[in-house]
């Protein structure tokens, strides 16, 4: 047997044992405490994103509109129809009604029930109807996820303006590119919770965050309007067998577009298609290269040597520096020598004498080449710089080229005569437009554009967009004494046949030979306001490289003619002729 | 005396005294172990072999086997097993070795186990070390009566495990093995010495080298061994998410997401295959998960109530040898109760440790019943005063 004395300190020591044990215990006790009180959220947060999956719901985009509300861009809801194999119960039923609501093959279908994956697709792009009534048939193992696809109802209309999206709803080109951050909206997601595997946990359920719509684009376009330029284009097009057809229709006191035309426009419904009769066997670059030069916005994207229309700018220039006036008189031989060129007018007989508001009826080269030699290099420069023209216009679309421009230092009494009369350089047509629109407008330069304001999906405005404007580019003094002279050329001068009756209009034609010179290639346009004293709405059209007559007077001046015919009492401009 | 302890044997059995207490406590601890075996295994197991109570039925085998064997050993007066200390400490040593033998089993990648083809079970000679090492230090004390005082005496008791210590770190490479013998001797010659002062030293010398060596890692260029980025990985478990700290971290996502009430039995997500080896060393982060911080106490407060249970029969037992053995099974259950919630909750570093009577491991639990079978046997001796 144990001492006593030696029994009791064993009982001591084995007290102290337990107690120092019970302690550490009382200790992770704590800790634990701490990790599952305190730190509970931060864990659980972690664990359950660990444990979660998303997969996303899609926002419905927004949709695109024209002034007057009409839905231009809009979303149709769209199913894709899955299954899940081993969710399945009645793997028959399931065959059956597939097979008959979407139309397959019993044989497609078996293949998909029965393969062992987590979830095959049998079906995308089904329309809602058909998906509606395949949940109702609520067998399990079926899903129906649906998903929103842009839907454009007028098909090919401002197809090059509106521009379409791609499979994950972002936008390719056009407006759906540059109001992006408006249209898309916020994806939803599903949660769903999955072990380490990834392998969906039934019981767990799911979560979802609601996807938040994109806003509605409000744009200045007019889908009347738009659509009669597209027609009017579009006969063009045919009747002068050209290449291409271009009408934009603009205010010209603040820079909204009614109307963007460039025909051939494509569907947006179906923008990838190739035109009948491409080779098979294209490339993928070449493909793309294709639909690049399909997709392509004239208007904007490409620039041309405008010719006669750009006589604006130069009468602007000249008349704002003082170097000419109205009653000036020329005299035209039908040629002019500048340096050491013999510079041809249009008509090689000359026009003879002629004041400048006559000179500009008939355009002839060698009177506003003369006007251009009196402004000199500094200044011409000086007012091609004042107007705007080498810069963007800042219109909001995607791609807008810039100006093509002698340097200031390389340009010579040459160049500068040509550039007088419209050649030897290149600007877009928008920029054309606008700058002239500018001139006439009594020198408020404007930004050209079609957004006007976002929307959200309960109908509250988010933004309305705002354009610089540049003010007193010319005097109004110089813009009202274009308009009188504009209003000449087609009530008198060269373009009479964009006379609309009752109307006061005021234009200009061009004629221009493209590149290289000798290839007997035009370009025909005209550029055209109304009314002549108080432009509320400012055109041009420019026919590419028309067969047969391909004067811009007798080719595009008919096609703003019959647009103004209908758009001017459309828009409510009735102020006739007095 | 022989003739004494023939004697109080006679008394004894007169005023039969069995532990019930500690028994329920036992079978509590089983039961529950095999509820939550089940509920953190029954996924991985469902996915692994098809059968989802695979770990559950091995568990329940091993329970029965070491129930039985716990029955046996209660109803044998422990003075019996006197005589086997020697050869126990020799079988420990020679098991160990066998781990090098074609009869060792290596499991990811350790060789730990050893077992024959064919037959179910396979044995963790760590395991008996440990019951081999409670017994022999329990004889071996009291054989050296007051020897233990002398300074002698207690470096002879703290020397004589190491052998099996090192063994079974560097043979079978279980550090925490190690530790755990390691720890059960110390606790029993705490008990036999009666000096306090070495303890309190050797203690304080202890914390003092584990905290430099945490030092000299962390500021260390580089790190290199398993062992030196685990300490790195438990200081900051976040930073080596998909290394070292990845078992420490998923085993805290399920503590943390458990919160005060914890999901519901069977509603861990962590078991989902998150966290490894979810039914053995990491199942009381599961039973966090699933029954929150109040399932948490109630088994922290089971195995304070085991560890009292086993203290009162150690102060009560008739003899020093009695005391010691139960005071060896003590310090067994309270270490190994104590190391696994520390690595579960990332007190301490990570290393496999599992949780007794609850944790999947039939070597483990077989051996804990026979050591619980000891201690009733001790329990049995008492003289109830009435």
């Amino acid at each position: 047997m144990l001492a006593n004395n030696n029994q009791i300190a064993h009982r001591k020591k084995i007290l102290v044992v337990f107690f120092l044990c019970a302690a550490v215990l009382v200790g992770l006790f704590g800790r634990l405490v701490y990790l599952m009180v305190w730190r509970a959220e931060h864990y659980s947060q972690l664990a359950d994103d660990l444990h979660e999956r998303e997969r996303s719901i899609k926002a419905a985009r927004g949709r695109i509109l024209d002034r007057n509300g009409v839905v231009l861009a809009d979303n149709t809801t769209v199913c894709t129809i899955s299954v899940i194999h081993n969710q399945i119960r009645e793997p028959e039923k399931v065959i059956e009604m597939l097979c008959r609501e979407l139309g397959l093959s019993e044989e497609f279908v078996r293949a998909r029930v029965e393969k062992y994956s987590s979830m095959e697709r049998i079906r995308s792009n089904v329309d809602k109807e058909t998906g509606d009534r395949i949940r109702e048939y609520d067998l399990a193992g079926v899903k129906v996820d649906e998903d929103y696809k842009r839907y454009y109802p007028y098909g090919d209309l401002a197809s090059k303006v509106l521009g379409f999206t791609g499979g994950d709803n972002q936008g390719i080109i056009g407006l759906e590119v540059i109001y992006e951050k408006y249209l898309t909206g916020e994806a939803g997601t599903i949660l769903t919770v999955t072990d380490a595997r990834g392998i969906e946990v039934d019981e767990a359920g799911e979560r979802r965050i609601e996807p938040v719509a994109g806003n509605d684009l409000y744009i200045s376009i007019d889908r009347n309007i738009q659509s009669y330029a597209t027609q009017l284009a579009v006969q063009a097009c045919a009747a002068k067998e050209a290449d291409s057809v271009s009408i934009i229709v603009m205010n010209p006191k603040d820079g909204e577009i009614y109307a963007m035309v460039n025909v051939p426009e494509f569907d947006l419904n179906d923008p990838y298609a190739l035109p009948e009769g491409t080779p098979e066997n294209l490339s993928a670059e070449e493909k793309q290269d294709l639909l690049n030069g399909i997709w392509r916005n004239g208007c904007i994207n490409d620039t041309y040597e405008p010719g006669s229309t750009f006589k604006i700018i130069t009468a602007a220039a000249g008349l704002e520096e003082g170097v000419v006036t109205p009653q000036d008189t020329f005299s035209c031989p039908g040629y002019i020598v500048v340096d050491d060129r013999k510079i041809r007018c249009h008509k090689t007989a000359g026009h003879g004498a002629e004041t400048f508001v006559q000179a500009t009826m008939n355009s002839c080269n060698p009177v506003f080449i003369t006007v251009g030699l009196r402004l000199g290099v500094d200044n011409y420069y000086k007012y091609f710089e004042q107007f705007g023209l080498k810069t963007k216009t800042g219109i909001d679309l995607p791609g807008e080229a810039g100006t093509i421009m002698h340097d200031r230092e390389d340009m010579g009494n040459v160049e500068l005569a040509t550039v007088s009369f419209g050649q030897s350089f290149q600007i877009t047509p928008i920029q054309l437009l606008t700058t002239a629109a500018s001139i006439i407008n009594g020198g408020r330069r404007v930004t050209p554009h079609f957004g006007v304001r976002a929307v959200n999906e309960k109908g509250e405005v988010v933004e309305t967009f705002s354009y610089p404007v540049q003010s007193g580019i010319v005097s109004e003094q110089t813009s009202q004494t274009l308009r009188e002279m504009l209003e000449l050329v087609v009530s008198e001068g060269g373009g009479k046949n964009g006379q609309v009756a009752g109307f006061r209009i005021g234009g200009k034609t061009a004629t221009s030979q493209t590149l290289p010179r000798n290839s007997g290639r035009y370009i025909a346009s005209f550029l055209a306001f109304a009314p002549a004293d108080d432009p509320q709405v400012i055109a041009i059209a420019i026919v590419n490289h028309p067969k047969g007559t391909y004067y811009g007077g007798q080719v595009a001046a008919p096609i703003l003619r019959q647009l103004y015919e209908n758009i001017l009492p459309y828009l409510g401009i009735m102020r006739y002729n007095q | 005396m022989a003739g004494q302890r023939r004697r109080s044997r006679k008394r004894e059995q007169t005023e039969y005294f069995f532990d019930y207490s500690l028994l329920f406590i036992v079978l509590f601890l089983l039961g529950f172990g095999l509820v939550m075996v089940y509920s953190a295994s029954y996924y991985e197991a469902f996915s692994d072999t098809g059968d989802v109570a695979y770990y559950l039925k091995r568990q329940l085998a091993a329970d029965i086997v070491g129930l039985v064997a716990m029955i046996v050993v209660a109803n044998i007066p422990y003075h019996f097993w006197e005589r086997f200390a020697t050869l126990g400490y020799v079988v420990s040593m020679i098991l160990i070795l066998l781990v090098l033998t074609p009869l060792g089993i290596e499991r990811n990648g350790a060789r730990r186990w050893i077992g024959v083809e064919g037959f179910p079970f396979n044995l963790q000679p760590a395991e008996v070390a440990k019951l081999g090492m409670i017994l022999f230090l329990a004889a071996m004390v009291c054989k050296m009566g007051k020897s233990v005082r002398t300074m002698k005496g207690f470096l002879l008791m703290v020397v004589v495990p190491l052998p099996i210590v090192l063994l079974v770190w560097q043979l079978t490479n279980n550090l925490s093995s190690a530790i755990i013998i390691m720890g059960i001797s110390l606790l029993m010659v705490f008990v036999a010495s009666p000096d306090y002062k070495k303890f309190v030293i050797m203690g304080a010398a202890a914390l003092g080298a584990a905290a430099l060596l945490v030092v000299i890692i962390v500021n260390a260029d580089s790190v290199e061994g398993f062992r030196s980025e685990r300490i790195l990985a438990w200081l900051d478990p976040e930073s080596y998410a998909q290394g070292k700290g990845f078992q420490t971290l998923q085993a805290l996502y399920a503590i943390g997401s458990g919160g005060i009430w914890g999901k519901g039995l069977g509603q861990s997500m962590q078991k989902l295959n998150f966290l490894p080896e979810a039914q053995n060393d990491m199942i009381f982060s599961i039973i966090c998960e699933e029954l929150g911080l109040f399932g948490a106490i109630a088994i922290i407060l089971m195995f304070i109530l085991l560890l009292w249970r086993m203290m009162i029969i150690a102060n009560n037992a008739t003899d020093l040898f009695g005391a010691l053995l139960v005071v060896g099974v003590m310090g067994h259950i309270a270490i190994q109760a104590i190391l696994n919630i520390a690595v579960v909750t990332s007190t301490i570093p990570n290393t496999g440790i599992s949780l007794p009577f609850i944790s999947y491991g039939g070597s483990s639990v077989m051996f804990l019943l026979i050591e619980i079978g000891l201690v009733l046997s001790v329990a049995k001796r008492i003289q109830l005063k009435t």
